[in-house]
């Protein structure tokens, strides 16, 4: 059986969403920072272990600090959002309860995966300390730069779509 | 014989060789001072001269270092030469639309002329029918290269049918850019009510018609007027009423399917 899902990127400007999915698509890793304008799109298929083949249709859209603020079309039709965070700062976790509030109560039913990354940046230990402090639930810590979960993230929404 | 005499004669004897070459320098240096007061014997002596030591310094020195010059600086600014060339090519295409248009013209003219042939006089008198229309639609036609359905909110392609020879790029991402365009451009204009409905690219037009749930992108070449959006726009209206069932959204390959069966390789 083949399916089609889209999966948005959301979250503050760079914090790496872009990184995350090109490490996810290309398996490449760039430290020049070039923000994204508006949205781009990239579409991976894979095969899962119960005979679905998913086409995975990645939105990388442009970071804000607010969700209100970007453009809403974009979000409209997700099957999964990914909220990215950056563990090295500070000001784009600290506020990150009330977007999520946002995303359930504008979508709801849509699953969203809170990740942290740039976990090759800090000390794993100081970082979830961090968290804790700041009530942040998170569900993946990452590494665009090493590739460290990235993978798993994907596959792990991948399932929980198709099932 | 005279002192005076024999004195005489004795210059006369040790001077004569050398009275004769200082004659002859003389009379060479007046020739070359006449050469040099005159500047264009000097310039037929000189000029293939210079000509054939510039003629050398051009081809083993000159050249080279001009074509390699030449070749680092278009590679350092390619956007420069683009830029230079580009009124260049387009005068290029307007040549090459001018003569296609001549071609036309001339396939046209052919028509019109088998047309009005005796026989086919005769066939339009029976038949009673305007002919012409009839010659100027044979000779431009649309082309109806693929049609995709995509879902309104997420851009995911439903279905599909282009014909066998094309051979676009990623349906799939196609649709993603082109639901993100269609966002982008109604959010933008904050025209709720209104819809992005046509793209143009070069020689493509993509007709876009918008129904509730998803929305259809013929992509066409050749002329694109006003009767061709009514055609498509009537064709497609009608496969989405009669083509197609509300549960049929759901189900990609059915959809597929349906679509295939509506949309031939046709030409409309």
């Amino acid at each position: 059986m083949k399916l089609s899902k889209k999966i948005t990127l959301i979250g503050p400007f760079g914090v790496g969403k872009t990184s995350l999915f090109r490490r996810y698509i290309d398996d490449e890793f760039s430290e020049d920072y070039k923000s994204t304008l508006g949205v781009q799109i990239q579409k991976k298929v894979i095969q899962l272990d119960n005979g679905v083949e998913l086409s995975l249709i990645l939105w990388d859209t442009e970071g804000h600090m607010e969700i209100s603020e970007g453009r809403s079309a974009y979000l409209m039709g997700s099957h999964c959002f990914i909220y990215v965070f950056d563990l090295t700062r500070l000001d784009t976790y600290k506020n990150i309860n009330p977007q999520l509030e946002f995303l359930s109560k504008n979508f709801p039913n849509i699953p969203v995966k809170v990740v942290g990354n740039k976990l090759d940046s800090v000390f794993k230990t100081k970082a979830i300390e961090s968290l804790k402090e700041q009530n942040v639930n998170f569900d993946f810590l990452t590494s665009a730069k090493t590739g460290l979960d990235v993978e798993t993230l994907f596959n792990e929404i991948a399932v929980q779509l198709t099932n | 014989m005279e002192k005076n005499e024999r004195l005489e004669l004795l210059k006369k004897i040790l001077l004569t060789d050398e009275k004769e070459v200082t004659q002859s320098l003389a009379s060479e240096i007046e020739r070359l001072k006449a050469i040099l007061d005159a500047p264009q014997e000097l310039a037929q002596k000189i000029d293939p001269l210079i000509e054939q030591k510039i003629n050398n310094f051009t081809k083993d020195k000159l050249s080279p270092l001009v074509v390699t010059s030449l070749k680092a600086e278009i590679k350092n600014s390619q956007e420069a030469v683009v830029e230079a060339l580009f009124p260049i090519i387009g005068k290029m295409i307007k040549k090459y639309i001018a003569s296609e248009i001549n071609l036309l013209n001339e396939r046209i003219n052919a028509q019109i002329a088998k047309a009005f042939s005796f026989k086919n006089f005769f066939k339009s008198a029976f038949r009673k029918k305007e002919v012409t229309n009839e010659i100027i639609v044979n000779a431009i036609k649309p082309e109806l290269l693929e049609i995709l359905v995509i879902e309104k909110e997420s851009g995911i392609l439903i279905a599909k049918h282009s014909k066998e020879d094309q051979n676009f790029i990623d349906e799939d991402m196609i649709a993603g850019m082109l639901t993100a365009i269609k966002c982008f451009v109604e959010d933008a204009f904050k025209t709720d009510a209104q819809n992005l409905e046509t793209i143009n690219y070069e020689l493509y037009t993509l007709h876009i018609q918008n129904f509730y749930n998803y929305y259809i992108t013929a992509v066409v070449t050749g002329p694109y007027n006003a009767t061709t959006k009514d055609l498509l726009e009537t064709k497609i209206l009608d496969f989405a009423q009669n083509g197609v069932s509300k549960d049929d959204i759901n189900n990609s390959e059915i959809f597929t399917q349906r679509l295939k069966a509506y949309f031939t390789n046709e030409i409309i």
